[in-house]
């Protein structure tokens, strides 16, 4: 089974790492990495310390792009280039194919987050262990962003999983925001809410900066959050990729490939 | 012991998305296919060949009936792992060269390393891919896609071999080394299972033949079982020059005349013996004289006609 399942995501990363656009994302962000050390320069502010918050914000938004883009076309295009055709077609299960998919695009997303955060961590003063933790929790939602365009690209075109997966990114970065909005509306409006913060993956969770977590503020550039709150985020965006994987492998499964 | 493909009452039936007509691709197809034989299939174009064959392969969810390929029901993968498939145009990741295809393909076999790699080497041979070894697939002609596909059909050392219009893309050299490898194949003791357009090729080394059209089959069996033996007419070929011919073909068919050479087909109840003495009167030189029994495709076009006259025909259309 993991003989089969890393052949995919072989595979997969092969075809990634061929895509231009991938690189031009790569390089937007190195290029935005630099920008802030620049407009650090031109602040008041320490200049590392804007560095890193435009480091972190790139990595985070690019990267959450990123695998949106690749996402979106992992499954589709095999169906409409018919390339499944010479692979279904083999002793592999349909559930092996889409986990080996997801596998390979994951392995090529951790590459790009690791020049990211080098790149950060570089312009931003060094290795800072709240920096390391923010990267490594922006790492996690990049995962779990992937998983939500994979899902939509189990049985949808590019167009609406891009919009599908953006729209659910989005709400899961205003988390916070949605709950404080539905607790001040009717009844109606916190039932949606709620039924939209009980599906919808907390991404606000990757990106704790700016929010009191145990009574304490948190930043980047100070007070962070600690492994263990790192571990839990961790854990949350595995049971969710799990999730999202388990139900594209439902829909791919009763796919035709005619 | 089991045959290589039972295939019982196999019926699929595709709904338009939002007008959710009804398409009945299959309906109801049912043979069998033994074990170190090799199966034609031929049909039109939008017959169900390559329909059955996704059922088969495990692509399309049948709407009705069962299939088995050794007694494995699809699309399990046991039925799988014992079969090598070739999809009708076919469609690799372009930017892998041949071994890189191949050893993928092998790798999905659970064929160790060194195996595959000895086997990838024999196949780019028996194919002619040897000296388009670096190359990508991106850059292979439509031909050389064909032979990878072969290839990658293989890698398995498959004991049955399904093959999607095997032929297509390949010029007449081609053609004849794909014909002598499933003839090797059934040498070697493999069940070939394939759809054609080319009746010739068919007719040339199919052991048994299935016509399928509008989703149903029309006949199975040998090509000798199949064809009727009675005399269709008789051809005959003389050299005569062109002003003199007039006379010997007012009761022909299928008159052709090149350069000094007049072919055409007399019929069954003609006297030929009369027809060449006046030929010979005339001047003419006798170069053949052949009685023309039906062929493949004289049973193809027949059964399809009957197929299109028949009232089930014009069940399930949209």
């Amino acid at each position: 089974m993991t003989g089969r399942i890393w052949a995919i995501a072989r595979v997969t990363m092969l075809e990634a790492i061929r895509m231009r656009v991938l690189w031009g994302l790569v390089v937007l962000v190195v290029g935005s990495d630099l920008f802030g050390l620049v407009l650090g320069e031109m602040s008041i502010r320490d200049a590392e310390r804007v560095a890193r918050d435009v480091g972190l914000a790139s990595a985070s938004l690019w990267g959450s792009l990123t695998a949106i883009f690749l996402g979106v076309f992992l499954l589709y295009t095999e169906v409409q280039r018919r390339t499944i055709h010479a692979i279904v077609s083999k002793p592999i299960d349909r559930w092996e194919f889409v986990v080996g998919k997801y596998l390979g695009m994951a392995c090529v997303l951790t590459f790009a987050i690791a020049i990211f955060g080098g790149v950060t961590l570089l312009v931003g003063g060094g290795v800072l262990g709240g920096l390391v933790r923010a990267i490594v929790l922006a790492w996690f939602e990049i995962l779990v962003v992937a998983a939500i365009a994979i899902f939509f690209s189990s049985f949808s075109t590019p167009f609406l999983s891009g919009i599908f997966a953006l729209a659910i990114w989005v709400i899961g970065r205003l988390t916070p925001d949605i709950e404080l909005a539905a607790q001040a509306g009717s009844s109606v409006m916190r039932a949606i809410a709620g039924a939209v913060l009980f599906i919808v993956p907390d991404l606000h969770l990757f990106s704790p900066s700016g929010r009191v977590v145990n009574g304490t503020a948190m930043s980047v550039h100070g007070d962070f959050v600690d492994w263990g709150y790192v571990g839990m985020a961790g854990l949350h965006g595995v049971g969710y990729i799990a999730f999202l994987l388990a139900l594209a492998c439902v829909f791919f499964q009763r796919r035709d490939f005619a | 012991m089991a045959n290589a493909i039972d295939v019982n009452d196999l019926r699929k039936t595709y709904r338009t998305p939002l007008r959710r007509k009804k398409i009945e691709a299959l309906r109801g197809v049912s043979f069998a296919v033994s074990r170190g034989e090799i199966f034609g299939f031929v049909g039109p174009n939008g017959a169900g060949k390559t329909t059955t064959i996704r059922t088969l392969m495990g692509l399309i969810k049948p709407t009705g009936g069962t299939a088995k390929i050794f007694d494995h029901t699809i699309p399990s993968r046991a039925a799988r792992a014992r079969v090598g498939f070739l999809p009708e145009t076919p469609y690799f990741y372009d930017y892998l060269t041949i071994d890189q295809l191949l050893d993928f393909s092998g790798r999905l076999f659970g064929i160790a390393r060194a195996e595959r790699t000895k086997r990838a080497g024999e196949l780019i041979e028996r194919v002619g891919l040897a000296r388009a070894r670096t190359q990508s697939l991106k850059k292979f002609s439509k031909g050389m896609l064909q032979r990878a596909g072969l290839a990658q059909a293989l890698i398995n050392d498959p004991e049955l071999v399904v093959l999607d219009e095997p032929m297509s893309g390949l010029d007449p050299i081609g053609r004849k080394d794909v014909r002598d490898l499933i003839l090797e194949l059934r040498e070697r003791g493999k069940t070939v299972f394939f759809s054609s357009h080319i009746l010739t090729d068919i007719e040339a080394i199919a052991d048994r033949v299935a016509i399928i059209a509008r989703g149903q089959l029309q006949a199975v069996g040998t090509p000798a079982e199949l064809i009727r033996r009675t005399v269709l007419g008789i051809d005959v070929t003389v050299r005569i020059a062109a002003d003199a011919d007039d006379e010997l073909t007012k009761t022909a068919t299928r008159v052709r005349r090149a350069g000094d050479e007049l072919s055409l087909t007399l019929p069954t109840d003609a006297d030929v013996d009369a027809w060449l003495a006046r030929a010979r009167e005339l001047g003419a030189r006798v170069v053949a004289v052949t009685p023309r029994h039906e062929t493949l495709e004289d049973l193809f076009l027949r059964e399809i006609a009957e197929a299109e006259a028949s009232p089930a025909a014009t069940e399930g259309r949209v």
